[in-house]
């Protein structure tokens, strides 16, 4: 088959024209005959064109006769339900298609934005954004805050190894990080490991790294990018990226 | 890794009646919609004049026809109906609604472009997603993290909502207290390659220029 894309309009090259509609004629035909066998349902198609005197007809004039006289037998209404014609048809692609596109669009937006989120994080900043793309990305970032409170939510609080697998919703939330290892890091540490063990070996076997994290701040299989956010210092991690 | 399509594709099929109810009804819709596409094509492409008349699973009519599905087939089944008189009104009707259905055609091509186009965009951005994920631990699905991730990645996301908006009024305090294009970025479009212009210039000392700014993390920075 043609791999050239085919401008929708009439065919002014006579020949062309011709051997076009001889193809396409014939591929139509089969398609009709395709669905009409596939979904064991009955078919007609009417083709008047000016290189033939006689309409050409699928199935066959009887077949469409039949066809054509169930259809007729209809009320009115029933037929002119879903009758189209290449306007009012056109019509409903163009809708659909515009639907289609405005969901793609704003779909990857949201990609886009979180990826802006979590370059902002590594201190790359939001540069150069007008106030529509801020909030924008304002409303990404709640959302994710959104998914980690309902992922902590399921996740098992107390350091019991056997109840790891429950997932039962706590009620106040744990301390910050530091004083969780502080206190009772082996602990702790220990039963994520065991709950989340395959989680973190999953990705990557960086065990070990996020233990050192705490300490030393040292990368964990990521090279150049270290997460400024580690360090304990509340306010550091964001001026970074405004005043380098 | 496997890799998840959307769907798996064009697959051969057998020509005889679909069994599963379910999957003939989809097929239906489809292939209808994919015939009359064909159709209007041909009507466009060879100034032809087709009628299709197909019924559904459920028995319900579904009719396309150029220039109109009824008058084709009166013409049709009355075949000793003398040829169709085609004077200069006629004509003039005839040429107009081609020209609108010429507007569609061009309108239907365009929109789906588009669609090329984002879809294109939508793969670029997986594939960055991807790699990010793999080079960054915050990245990857949260149901991969651990709590204590989870909370470190928490207070980073809430620092970073704080100081968004904290732009975002220092912004608006000084579009109306000091209205120069200066100080405001750009013509508002955004890339995020990281086009840096940067709102406020080096050495800028936003505390001194609005007060409130300080209690905000990245004003401290000047003292």
């Amino acid at each position: 088959m043609t791999r050239k894309k085919v401008k929708l309009a009439y065919i002014t090259n006579d020949s062309a024209r011709k051997a076009t509609f001889k193809k396409r004629k014939k591929g139509l035909m089969k398609k009709v005959n395709e669905m009409s066998t596939l979904c064991g349902i009955d078919t007609c198609a009417i083709i008047y064109s000016p290189y033939d005197a006689q309409p050409e007809v699928w199935p066959s004039p009887l077949g469409a006769q039949h066809v054509l006289s169930q259809f007729k037998k209809m009320p009115e209404m029933e037929q002119s339900k879903k009758m189209v014609n290449q306007e009012s048809f056109l019509g409903q692609r163009i809708a659909k298609a515009n639907e289609q596109l405005k969901k793609k669009k704003k779909e990857n937006r949201e990609k886009e934005m979180t990826q802006v989120m979590f370059q902002c994080l590594t201190g790359k900043g939001p540069h150069n954004m007008n106030m529509m793309d801020l909030n924008g990305l304002g409303w990404i970032i709640d959302q994710y805050l959104k998914e980690i409170d309902k992922r902590v939510e399921s996740l098992p609080k107390d350091t019991q190894p056997h109840a790891a697998s429950s997932s039962s919703p706590v009620a106040p939330p744990p301390p910050p990080p530091d004083v969780m290892l502080g206190n009772g890091s082996g602990a702790a540490t220990h039963v994520e490991r065991q709950s989340f063990g395959v989680n973190m070996d999953s990705m990557q076997s960086q065990q070990p790294c996020y233990l050192d994290l705490m300490n030393s701040q040292m990368g964990f299989g990521c090279d150049e990018i270290i997460p400024p956010f580690v360090d304990n210092n509340n306010n550091g991690f964001w001026s970074n990226s405004f005043f380098p | 890794m496997v890799s998840k399509k959307p769907s798996i594709g064009r697959q051969k099929i057998a020509m005889r009646k679909i069994p599963k109810k379910n999957n003939l009804q989809v097929t239906f819709s489809k292939r209808r919609a994919g015939l009359f596409k064909k159709a209007s094509e041909l009507c466009t492409l060879c100034g032809v004049e087709i009628a299709i008349v197909v019924f559904s699973p459920a028995k319900k009519s579904y009719s396309f026809g150029h220039p109109n599905v009824e008058s084709l087939i009166d013409h049709y089944m009355t075949k000793n109906l003398p040829p169709m008189v085609s004077n200069d009104t006629h004509k003039l009707i005839e040429a107009h609604r081609n020209a609108n259905i010429q507007e569609l055609n061009t309108q239907i091509t365009q929109i789906l472009d588009q669609l090329e186009v984002e879809k294109k965009n939508r793969e670029a951005l997986d594939k960055m997603k991807k790699a990010n994920q793999n080079q960054c631990w915050w990245q990857a699905p949260i149901d991969g993290l651990g709590l204590l991730e989870l909370h470190r990645l928490r207070v980073a996301m809430e620092e970073l909502k704080k100081n968004i908006a904290a732009i975002q009024v220092n912004r608006i305090l000084q579009e109306s207290t000091n209205p120069s294009p200066f100080v405001y970025g750009g013509n508002g479009h955004f890339s995020h390659h990281g086009n840096i212009h940067g709102n406020i210039p080096n050495g800028v000392d936003v505390a001194s220029v609005i007060p409130h700014v300080n209690n905000f993390g990245y004003g401290q920075r000047h003292y």
